[in-house]
């Protein structure tokens, strides 16, 4: 009887754990799975069963190339301004120069993570407001009225001006995965560069970025996936995605797809691509991880 | 001992997650809270003043009368509404009393089978219900049955700044035509934007659309085009009507997608646009902004349209009770919906509603009066056109009029991404 406990004890400490994950991870995930070969809405009490239909809407369905290639361009943008431009940040509030008004700046760039997207939202809808905007004010004056647009109502703008937003909000988080790596740095390695005659930047190529290699590959991976998913800016900001579907992502069109158009089934099709994506980035993080182990 | 300790634990970790997923259940039948008080669950639309304080003084007006009722209210404007009221309908957590569009909008939620038949409470209550009008029963009636109670009543014209057509010798069009003349004559005189709406709005978009439809098109083809098992949307005199939606978006300007409607409704009691098209729920609030003196026109006719010139785009709105609704929801149905309160409603925000008796010239004001006239004589009332198709169907025309607004878009496009929503849903 003890002995049966014993072997039963980890698997008991693992159960709630299991559970949890089974429950609202898992069993959704399958669900999703079985619903995407049904045709049903929010009202209806019954399902038909239309197989691989909802497939083949989504080879047809032109919004999804505009989506996608809008979540390419979250990737790409927030790889070279989340990761690029964080690690540089990091790296000059890292510096001793600034030692003492560093902590202040910490603040300052981290202040955006902790405040709710749907408020910045709201208050970057006043700033890119056509008449009132701070945005369109501020070019003004500066004497580059000529280049003042209502940037949330053209096609050419709308995409990047989204963008911007979740620039604005997430480099503050990125850059402080950095500050920790960078702490971790042994200051020898400073100390012997700067003996040998480094200058700032030769330290900052030679020793700084190797020694944060792996913390890139982790930021890298996170602003990628994170960039499949992004839902709430173009739902709030441009109201899903609009002016037409020029700002739309996978998820907002997920989304409107389940619950504006009432395609549940569609959806869910939807649902699976995103899926899809997400987890073969996830496979390329697993790979990547183990490479950077090696070094 | 210890180790009896862990699995104790553990065990306890379990329970609490059902536990968990068990009080959800619990409150939805929500009844025998603090106090043994009975819970109502209230959703409506008007997170916007004046409509949200009025409802917040009903609610506390209802529990003062009656101590054993507890209402908890959630409000979200329009668009998010529509989407959150299907999220609550799929997941079986329907509020008791919500408000809700007419036709098809109210059709797709009683499909649900979900809402309760309100049949009973107009035979049961028969000095109640002769308050109401029958006409606009119609709209929350579905094979025979009342599944709404109406309670707002709503027309959209064009409201225009009688001023400003005055200064520069501007008369009220009599057709389209002539008012793409006025509009042009507007812009030259200075009105950089002499109509504006709010695109980044799609229901305003819908609106315009469902109107030029109606007027340019045959309502044999609207009435088979509108039923999904039918609708094919081929006729040409489309191209027309969305060219004509086109011509109108290009005297609102590149600023139009960008704003929203409260935005442009703004500019236009401000003095800034002389023409904009809008609900006469609006009327209070046009009035309470600025000193516009304000004047309505019906949406013109076409020289050309084949559709009833003189119809009124506009619907009731009114509230459905969930099908687990307790009797104080009936009660605080009938308490709002009651000549008393729709008085007061109409006083404090100008709009109309559908009870006999309660727009007066004591609680209206003249424009609303005058607009309460026009409803009523309309020869024909056609529903939004949101509510008048599939949603697919009025999605994709409320996102082609916006890419269409950007020039991204013709007419063509348009219509041929509308053309395949349409044989999606015919099969």
């Amino acid at each position: 009887m003890k002995k049966v406990t014993k072997t039963m004890e980890p698997y008991l400490f693992m159960l709630p754990c299991f559970l949890m994950l089974f429950i609202f991870i898992f069993l959704p995930l399958i669900q999703n799975f079985i619903n995407s070969f049904y045709d049903f809405n929010a009202f209806s009490p019954t399902r038909t069963f239309v197989g691989f239909d909802n497939f083949r809407i989504l080879l047809r369905d032109k919004v999804i190339v505009t989506a996608l290639t809008n979540n390419i361009r979250y990737a790409i943008i927030s790889v070279i301004f989340q990761v690029f431009v964080g690690l540089i940040l990091a790296a000059i509030l890292e510096d001793n120069i600034f030692r003492k008004v560093a902590p202040f700046f910490r603040v300052v760039y981290f202040m955006p993570v902790v405040i709710s997207i749907s408020v910045i939202c709201l208050l970057f809808s006043f700033i890119y407001h056509p008449q009132i905007g701070l945005l369109n004010n501020f070019l003004k004056l500066i004497g580059l009225g000529s280049l003042a647009k209502p940037w949330l109502g053209l096609s050419s703008s709308a995409p990047y001006a989204v963008i911007a937003v979740s620039q604005w909000q997430s480099i503050g988080y990125i850059m402080i995965l950095f500050i920790v790596a960078m702490q971790k740095i042994p200051k020898e390695l400073y100390e012997a560069a700067e003996i040998d005659g480094a200058s700032k930047l030769r330290q900052f190529f030679s020793v700084t970025i190797p020694q944060v290699r792996e913390m890139i590959f982790v930021t890298t991976l996170i602003t990628i996936t994170g960039s499949m998913l992004v839902f709430n800016e173009p739902y709030i900001l441009t109201k899903g995605g609009g002016p037409g579907t020029s700002s739309i992502t996978m998820a907002v069109h997920m989304y409107q797809s389940g619950f504006f158009r009432d395609r549940m089934g569609y959806a869910s099709a939807l649902a699976i691509i995103i899926f899809a994506i997400t987890a073969i980035l996830a496979v390329i993080q697993l790979q990547l991880f183990k490479s950077g182990k090696e070094d | 001992m210890k180790r009896f300790l862990l699995i104790i634990v553990s065990i306890a970790m379990i329970v609490s997650l059902t536990a968990c997923g068990g009080s959800t259940n619990q409150g939805n039948s929500g009844s025998s809270d603090t106090e043994n008080k009975v819970v109502i669950n209230f959703f409506h639309r008007w997170p916007n003043e004046p409509r949200n304080t009025y409802f917040n003084e009903i609610i506390s007006e209802f529990e003062e009368l009656n101590p054993h009722v507890k209402i908890n209210v959630d409000r979200v404007l329009n668009d998010p509404y529509k989407e959150k009221i299907r999220v609550l309908i799929a997941s079986e957590d329907l509020p008791h009393i919500f408000t809700s569009w007419s036709d098809s909008f109210a059709e797709n939620i009683v499909s649900s089978g979900k809402v309760k038949d309100v049949n009973y409470l107009f035979e049961d209550d028969k000095e109640w219900a002769s308050n109401i009008m029958k006409s606009q029963l119609r709209a929350f009636t579905f094979d025979n049955k009342v599944y709404g109670v109406p309670f707002t009543i709503d027309g959209k014209a064009f409201f225009y700044n009688k001023d400003i057509f005055l200064e520069h010798g501007i008369e009220v069009p009599k057709t389209f035509e002539d008012f793409i003349g006025s509009l042009e004559k507007l812009k030259n005189e200075g009105y950089e934007t002499p109509l504006i709406e709010g695109l980044s709005d799609a229901w305003a978009i819908s609106h315009y659309m469902g109107t030029i439809f109606q007027r340019v098109l045959d309502p044999e083809i609207l009435d088979k085009d509108y039923n999904p098992q039918t609708g094919e949307f081929t006729h040409p005199d489309y191209i027309t009507a969305l060219n004509a939606f086109k011509t109108l978006t290009d005297y609102m300007g590149d600023v139009a997608t960008a704003i929203d409607h409260e935005t442009a409704r703004n500019m236009f009691a401000n003095g800034e646009v002389p023409v904009m098209y809008m609900q006469f729920a609006e009327i209070k609030m046009v009035e309470d902004i600025g000193n516009v003196s304000l004047g309505f026109f019906d949406f013109p006719p076409f020289e050309e349209g084949k559709g009833n010139p003189t119809a009124l785009t506009g619907a009731p709105e009114g509230f459905m009770l969930g099908k687990n609704a307790p009797k104080e929801a009936e009660e605080f149905l009938k308490f709002i919906v009651s000549k008393e309160n729709a008085y007061k409603f109409t006083k404090v925000t100008g709009q109309l509603t559908a009870v006999e008796g309660a727009v007066t010239p004591s609680s209206a004001s003249n424009h609303s009066l005058e607009a309460y006239d026009i409803i009523l004589k309309a020869s024909q009332t056609v529903p939004w056109f949101d509510n008048a198709v599939n949603i697919s169907i009025a999605d994709a025309f409320m996102r082609g009029g916006q890419s269409m607004a950007i020039g991204e878009m013709t007419a063509e496009d348009v219509l041929k991404r509308v053309q395949e929503e349409a044989a999606t849903l015919r099969k």
